[in-house]
């Protein structure tokens, strides 16, 4: 049933390993242009790993990552806490910087990127906090702001490591209206959940990280799971009940 | 009481050495600050510290060749400097481990070397020199030097602003995108160099790296926005660097540790009563204001 969807982003045979222990292997698989996949997997099961060997940061030991999507389409969100958040930026300037890829980071802005950065911002309800600086932020809007910058960037590929995580439920509900229309325009999508209501209306395809292997899987079939066994099958798939936000 | 003003500030002035010595003042000024504050921004500001230390080997082996020439002495610390920060690179690469300690150590090495070349070749006086600074010994070449090496490190702060700021906040963004990422870093940790080299003939190898710390870190509790941090920093080093000189003249103090120390004077000031996270502005409690929208 893959093999009918354009991928642009393929795994072949993938061994990955942190510190000489190897965390993944024999991870074959493709990931859906126009989709979003969640990586689900209990904490140690190599989420991280494997969002890093994808976005080349970690060399594999064996097998590859094809990816055809241009290195400047490509974005990464890890968890959120990885900001200094007393840095001296304002909402905008961040989303700004998305702009790059386009234009050079070498050059000014010119007015066709301000007219785009307000759209942006404006499509993720941020236009009044144009000029806060990101230290007085929420968390809720310092992900949307992030969020902002990859839509910026007209990201193909995106990852995000859980992204809905200390954010209000109104920010989710922006979000994933942001996220469902880039899958709508071709973007291949790749998240981290836990939370299988967030599941269930986010992703279109889920892959299971456990014992060092990934294993390709649909949306249903894991609330199937779910809902016919109680808590430690939740637990052995690493999916905890729903998260308070 | 006006005329006696002037005369503090204009009198010293009369003399050449005091006139180069404040012309590098300046030229360290406008641009220490600068990199100072983007090392704070990344949490970097003891390894400029520490690197300030790593231009000395150099120094003194320059010492060793050619004698007490300034020229010389520059050449040697930069290229003493930018070894040291490729070497501790290429180490933190290859180890995987966090990049201060492998800095440090190399620090450490380079430092106890450099003591002993110049005791070697020299004598306690060179050494002092050396580590304290000579602002009132530049000379014209040395002047120019000091000029160009500030124009170059202007311009490549003015090409490479954005990404410097952006690799500040959150490196993994640019390194994703490819192409800018190392040279980046490289680019910085080179102008960094070069700033201590400057601030090297004013303050000495000790304390080169008190006007591009001291005044950034004064700056983040006066304004939450770059472009203020930059002028305050920018403002502060001049206020402390010119003080500095003037005083030292008048009062016989060596100027380095004059500059210094009115720059940490800055500091100390800045920590009480910066309105951004000032212990005044805490005592006061937070500041009332509209809820957002």
């Amino acid at each position: 049933m893959e093999a009918q969807h354009a991928s642009r982003l393929r795994l072949h045979d993938l061994q990955l390993a942190q510190a000489n222990r190897t965390v993944l292997e024999h991870v074959d698989g493709r990931f859906r242009d126009g989709a979003v996949t969640a990586l689900v997997g209990a904490n140690g099961a190599g989420k991280s790993t494997l969002i890093q060997g994808i976005m080349g940061m970690l060399r594999p030991v064996r097998g590859r990552v094809e990816c055809a999507v241009p290195r400047e389409r490509r974005a990464w969100l890890p968890q959120q806490l990885a900001l200094d958040l007393t840095f001296p930026m304002s909402v905008e300037e961040l989303v700004m910087t998305g702009s790059w890829p386009s234009h050079g980071a070498l050059t000014g802005y010119c007015a066709r990127h301000y007219r785009r950065g307000r759209e942006v911002m404006a499509r993720l309800g941020i236009s009044h906090l144009a000029h806060r600086p990101l230290g007085e932020l929420s968390g809720g809007q310092r992900q949307r702001a992030l969020i902002g910058r990859t839509l910026m960037q007209e990201a193909e590929l995106l990852l995000l490591d859980e992204p809905f995580a200390n954010v209000d439920v109104e920010t989710v509900d922006v979000l994933m209206t942001v996220l469902r229309d880039m899958t709508a325009n071709g973007a291949t999508i790749i998240v981290v959940l836990h939370d299988m209501e967030q599941l269930s209306r986010l992703a279109d395809e889920v892959v299971v990280l456990s014992g060092g292997h990934a294993e390709w899987t649909s949306v249903e079939s894991i609330a199937r799971g779910q809902a016919a066994m109680a808590g430690t099958a939740r637990l052995s798939l690493g999916i905890p009940g729903v998260r308070a936000c | 009481m006006f005329d006696a003003l002037l005369w503090w500030f204009t009198a010293p002035l009369e003399y050449a050495f005091m006139r180069r010595a404040l012309v590098a003042c300046l030229a360290l000024s406008f641009t220490a600050p600068v990199l100072g504050v983007l090392l704070t921004l990344r949490g970097m500001s003891l390894m400029g510290e520490a690197l300030s230390h790593a231009i000395l080997p150099g120094v003194a082996v320059a010492f060793m060749l050619a004698g007490f020439s300034l020229p010389a002495m520059m050449l040697g610390g930069v290229t003493a400097g930018l070894v040291t920060v490729a070497v501790a690179g290429g180490v933190t690469q290859f180890s995987g481990l966090k990049e201060d300690a492998a800095m440090t150590s190399l620090f450490l090495i380079a430092m106890a070397g450099g003591v002993l070349i110049v005791t070697l070749s020299g004598n306690a006086l060179d050494l002092g020199h050396v580590l304290f600074g000579t602002i009132l010994g530049v000379d014209n070449a040395t002047l120019l030097l000091v000029a160009l090496a500030s124009s170059l490190i202007l311009a490549g702060l003015a090409v490479a602003f954005r990404a410097l700021v952006v690799e500040a906040l959150d490196p993994l963004f640019l390194t994703l995108q490819g192409r800018h990422a190392g040279w980046t870093h490289a680019l910085f940790m080179t102008l960094v160099v070069l700033s201590l080299v400057v601030g090297f003939q004013t303050l000495g190898t000790l304390m080169a790296a008190g006007l591009m710390l001291l005044p950034a870190a004064a700056a983040r509790y006066w304004s939450q926005r770059l472009e203020g941090m930059l002028a305050i920093a920018i403002g502060l080093s001049l206020a402390a660097s010119v003080t500095g000189l003037l005083v030292s003249y008048h009062a016989e103090l060596p100027t380095g540790p004059s500059i210094v120390l009115l720059a940490g004077l800055g500091y100390g000031v800045s920590t009480v009563a910066g309105p951004c996270r000032g212990l005044w502005a805490r005592y006061r409690g937070p500041r009332r204001e509209s809820l957002p929208q």
